[in-house]
């Protein structure tokens, strides 16, 4: 019974795996054959400074979205725990940017940010007329920023749900001993939602080692290079540069970096929900 | 019973990855021949790639028509691809064995990555049977199309210079007059600053946009022979100090606000850095000669009122290139796929010389602003009536004609793997994130690659 | 488990939605979290500035997107971007992203159910646990890693730009993540009824399609709209395993259409318009559910 899905996630799963580090010591310029090459790819991946800078760029941007996302989703979610019924409306509106493909909201933005043509200097605001798209440091912020405008949403709503387990009776006793709200936030609230932030961030931390549509659509990885991402890297390699062999060694880097996290998230938590969502 | 179970699956799965990945010597299942026509079982259909952006999409739809209606027989179905998608797509479709038949392309490295891959036909015993039609191309243009003293690729379409563009209408109002060396470049970067009108368009996030300063630099200092060094791959050809300062001039230019604002992420498929110059946001563009006919179309009065203004690039003071040289795309190439069917070979051969260099395939390049690369396109320039036309077209067939070198776009003569380095280098030279030191060391370990 | 602690959660409150009475001191404070409540308006602001910028100017011309207030509504609401969109073979490509997503979700839900309740019945057998722990492996995965492999043994299988090639792994990767969720939902179907059925003479197949099938429907369903809205807003396989344009999908055909009119903004937005209505409908429907299972699945 189980046997349709194994073999199906074997095929196109496990095969593609064990594919990526054999092909990371092969040659192929994908159009010709391949030729067996040893560990030439590895030699050169790893001399180059172009794949530390892609782990940099792609850590960079993993943390700097966590730090954004979380405390934000956190402050939403237990609003939207609240019972009234404006907050559920609130909660409907807020979920649509989830609604939307990567590509969109990228194509959108890249419209929306456009220094000449823009939001900016459309309102006339010299605050918003920046380079967004043109400039190292405003890029990644802008990629962070749109990261969690798509998935605040998302992660607002697994706080919701915690927050709603969370037994009044223990926010009742602190009031009774005189706890103020800030109190009560830092010590019941934050605590009992430890799963789900361990969850929350799980999903947020294996999801940002996948970004690519958006960043490919938005900026191809620049200004330059600052924001090519892993992904964006094993891209270009394989498939601009010819580089079929090299790319696999990024895509094994990107595999091995997925697993190393998930570990360690999982030994942080024990929380067995860990998962690939948020770069899709 | 688990142990066994495991071991088994740990057989297949092991067999499955090597049975996939086994059998590497050949490169694709077999040829495409049932994938040309759909409900047709005319299996002498053939397919044509090419690019979108008028108006030679426009032409060579036109092109594709009048074959099609003259072969019912065997008919022509295109795809058409935006500038970087095809780039990328093209490469994914021969590698899977489903390349068009008629594989449209810049010649040079590119073109020697499919021979290398025996993904094209050579084509040099057809030319010697059709020698009327070889003899009717110019000469220059099969360079990027030989490979190893073989000809694989049919120079086809336009001879599209690089060319320094400026709105009349722009320098009017500043009271500027055209530069006439590096130096007036660099004087006329403040002026227009200061008017709020940016200097140079540019659509940086394609990057070649980036590299052609780049090569009309390098040939005013130091010549051809400059960029000559690093693809025949000489060991450190890019310390030349010719080079070394092109690379810093350019950075120069960065610095002193010579290009427009968010540059590095317009993009030039979309024709907005055209836009840029055509709407006077921009004073300047250094651009290919393909982009006349857009900006004739899309660009109001502005070409048709005689507002646009061109030229060769200027010398460098100082530098020792001759100023009639010039850069671009000296043709475009059609190659037809290896692994097409005889049938479908047939269809793309009479394709390519009934109907790419035809009459009408002149006169229609001819009126687009467009030098087609025949030697009789002379002829017909002076039939052109409308009297920019005349002029541009006067002008891009002198500047090919009479530059002493033509050299052909860096990033299509290299190979892929060194174009791809190539374009992210100079993409971080105009990002100012890396030195020229430093771009020229990055470049060299590439060499010859 | 995590269903019904939320069930019993609900009946611990007073009931009534926003109802004012009995309320403990804890809703009472949660209800005046002005911080909360300033980043959610703040929040919602943010959300639907774009949102509006984008069907705003969709019904603008392009002249006048150039020229006008980007946020004013359009003085002269135009379809002209509309029609340019449909011209452009779109209601193709919608067909092709429902063909896809069908094509996904529901191979990968039913053999995703099967796995799930083999592992949860299975409870004892070695070969079912490592299965389980396989899969759950496959949840650290990134599926853009594989793609390179993936481009190759779709050609050797002759799949090249077909809608299957893009069906193929997507049910692959999906599949971890839906085992995961629903094994989570079958164990909380009690032992005792299966055993019941057992006594009465079921076959497994027989109670899987009779007792755990209903009793796991809205995680069927939420497992279901999760893979088919990534599936549906899927780019990098489409734009590697395919090539031509009547095998596009919605977010490539997108992605090439935004790069051929770049420049005519209003248009362009109009595509993003008509790709995502269709989402947003459904979500209009279906919110309830969707929303429900998800808290439910991921708050555990």
């Amino acid at each position: 019974m189980v046997l349709p899905a194994l073999a199906m996630f074997i095929l196109f799963g496990v095969v593609p795996l064990v594919g990526v580090l054999v092909l990371s010591f092969t040659q192929w310029d994908g159009l010709g054959p391949i030729h067996p090459s040893g560990v030439s790819n590895w030699r050169v991946a790893l001399k180059d400074p172009g794949l530390y800078h892609a782990l940099w760029v792609t850590f960079e941007i993993m943390i700097l979205s966590w730090l954004v996302q979380t405390p934000i989703s956190l402050l939403l979610g237990v609003f939207l725990a609240g019972r009234q019924r404006y907050r559920s409306f609130l909660a409907v509106l807020f979920f649509i940017p989830l609604l939307l493909s990567s590509a969109a909201i990228a194509i959108t933005y890249k419209a929306l940010l456009d220094p000449n043509f823009g939001l900016g200097p459309g309102l006339h605001l010299g605050l918003l007329t920046q380079d967004w798209l043109g400039e190292a440091k405003l890029a990644v912020g802008v990629i962070i920023f749109i990261v969690s405008w798509q998935f605040i949403p998302f992660h607002s709503l697994i706080y919701q749900g915690g927050v709603r387990q969370i037994p009044t009776s223990m926010y009742e006793a602190a009031a009774i001993d005189g706890a103020g709200r800030v109190r009560q936030f830092f010590s019941i609230t934050v605590p009992q939602l430890k799963y789900t932030i361990i969850t929350s961030s799980t999903l947020m931390v294996i999801g940002s080692l996948t970004f690519f549509d958006l960043i490919f659509v938005l900026t191809a990885g620049g200004p330059g290079d600052s924001t090519r991402v892993l992904a964006l890297l094993m891209y270009q390699q394989g498939f601009q540069a010819n580089q079929m062999g090299l790319a696999s060694v990024i895509a094994v880097v990107i595999v091995l970096l997925g697993l190393f996290l998930a570990l360690l998230l999982r030994r942080l938590g024990g929380s067995t929900t860990d998962s690939q969502m948020e770069g899709m | 019973m688990t142990t066994s179970r495991r071991r088994f699956l740990q057989l297949v799965g092991g067999g499955a990855a090597a049975a996939g990945l086994a059998a590497c010597g050949t490169s694709g299942p077999k040829s495409s021949g049932d994938s040309a026509e759909g409900a047709a079982a005319a299996a002498t259909g053939a397919t044509y790639w090419f690019l979108t952006a008028q108006p030679q999409q426009g032409i060579r739809e036109n092109q594709v028509k009048r074959f099609n209606a003259a072969n019912s027989g065997a008919q022509i179905k295109i795809t058409e691809f935006q500038n970087d998608a095809f780039k990328q797509k093209i490469k994914t479709a021969i590698g899977a064995g489903q390349a068009p038949t008629l594989i449209w392309g810049w010649g040079g490295g590119g073109l020697k990555s499919y021979v290398d891959a025996n993904q094209v036909d050579d084509l040099t015993d057809w030319f010697g049977q059709n020698a009327d039609l070889k003899n009717s191309i110019f000469p220059s243009a099969f360079g990027a199309a030989t490979v190893g003293g073989k000809i694989y690729a049919m120079p086809v379409e336009t001879t599209t210079p690089i060319v320094l563009y400026w709105n009349k209408r722009v320098f009017e109002k500043v009271g500027a007059q055209p530069p006439q060396s590096w130096g007036d470049i660099m004087d006329l970067v403040p002026k227009f600053n200061d008017q709020g009108i940016a200097p140079f368009s540019l659509g940086g996030q394609s990057r070649w946009t980036n590299m052609m300063w780049l090569e009309f630099l390098f040939d005013r200092i130091g010549g051809p022979e400059v960029f000559q060094a690093v693809f025949d791959g000489k060991p450190d050809a890019w310390n030349d100090p010719s080079a070394i300062q092109g690379l810093t001039e350019v950075q120069n230019l960065v610095k002193a606000n010579g290009f427009i604002k968010g540059f590095s992420s317009i993009t030039a498929d979309s024709n907005a850095d055209q836009a840029l110059l055509y709407t006077g946001k921009a004073a300047m563009m250094l651009h290919g000669a393909w982009t006349y006919g857009n900006m004739k179309s899309s660009g109001g009065d502005f070409v048709t009122g005689g507002h646009l203004g061109y030229m060769n690039f200027p010398p460098v003071d100082g530098g020792k290139g001759d100023p009639s040289n010039t850069v671009g795309n000296p043709a475009q190439y059609l190659s037809i796929s290896s692994k097409a069917s005889d049938g479908e070979k047939e269809t793309a051969k009479k394709f390519l010389s009934t109907n790419t260099l035809d009459d009408a395939s002149v006169d229609e390049w001819v009126k687009t602003g467009n030098i087609p690369v025949v030697k009789s396109a002379k002829a017909k320039l002076a039939s052109v009536t409308d009297k920019n036309d005349n002029a541009w077209l006067n002008f891009v067939y002198d500047t090919s004609a009479d530059a002493k070198s033509f050299a052909q776009s860096w990033d299509q003569a290299l190979s892929p793997a060194a174009a791809e380095a190539l374009l992210d280098n100079i993409a971080k030279l105009f990002q100012l994130s890396v030195t020229p030191q430093q771009f020229a060391s990055n470049m060299n370990a590439v060499l010859g690659k | 488990m995590a269903v019904a602690t939320s069930e019993a959660r609900a009946t611990a409150r007073p009931a009534g939605g926003g109802g004012d009475g009995g309320i403990s001191v804890g809703r009472k404070l949660l209800r005046m979290n002005w911080i909360g409540g300033t980043a959610g308006w703040l929040w919602l602001v943010i959300v639907m500035v774009p949102l509006y910028w984008i069907v705003v100017t969709s019904f603008k011309d392009q002249s006048v997107y150039f020229t006008h207030n980007p946020l004013s509504l359009p003085t002269d609401p135009t379809l002209a971007n509309y029609r340019l969109v449909i011209e452009s073979d779109f209601p193709r490509y919608f067909v092709n992203s429902v063909i896809v997503a069908a094509g996904t979700v529901i191979p990968a839900g039913a053999i995703a159910f099967m796995a799930a309740y083999a592992i949860v019945r299975g409870a004892g057998s070695r070969f079912l646990a490592l299965t389980n722990g396989l899969f759950l492996m496959g949840l650290a995965i990134p599926l853009q890693a594989t793609i390179i492999p993936v481009y190759l043994l779709i050609i050797r299988m002759h799949l090249y730009d077909s809608l299957l090639a893009l069906m193929l792994p997507s049910i692959a990767f999906a599949i971890p993540l839906s085992v995961l969720v629903l094994t989570t939902f079958i164990r909380d179907v009690p032992k005792e009824l299966f055993e019941s059925m057992r006594v009465d003479g079921a076959t497994e197949w027989g109670m899987l399609r009779t007792l755990a099938l209903p009793l796991t429907r809205p995680a069927l369903v939420t497992v279901g709209i999760y893979n088919g809205l990534a599936v549906w807003n899927g780019f990098l396989l489409p734009l590697i395993l395919t090539q031509s344009p009547d095998k596009r999908t919605l977010p490539l055909a997108l992605w090439t259409f935004q790069g051929q009119y770049s420049i005519n903004v209003p248009a362009v937005l109009a595509s993003v318009v008509l790709t995502t209505l269709p989402i947003v409908i459904l979500y209009a429907i279906g919110r309830r559910q969707l929303l429900s299972g998800l808290t439910a699945g991921f708050s555990k």
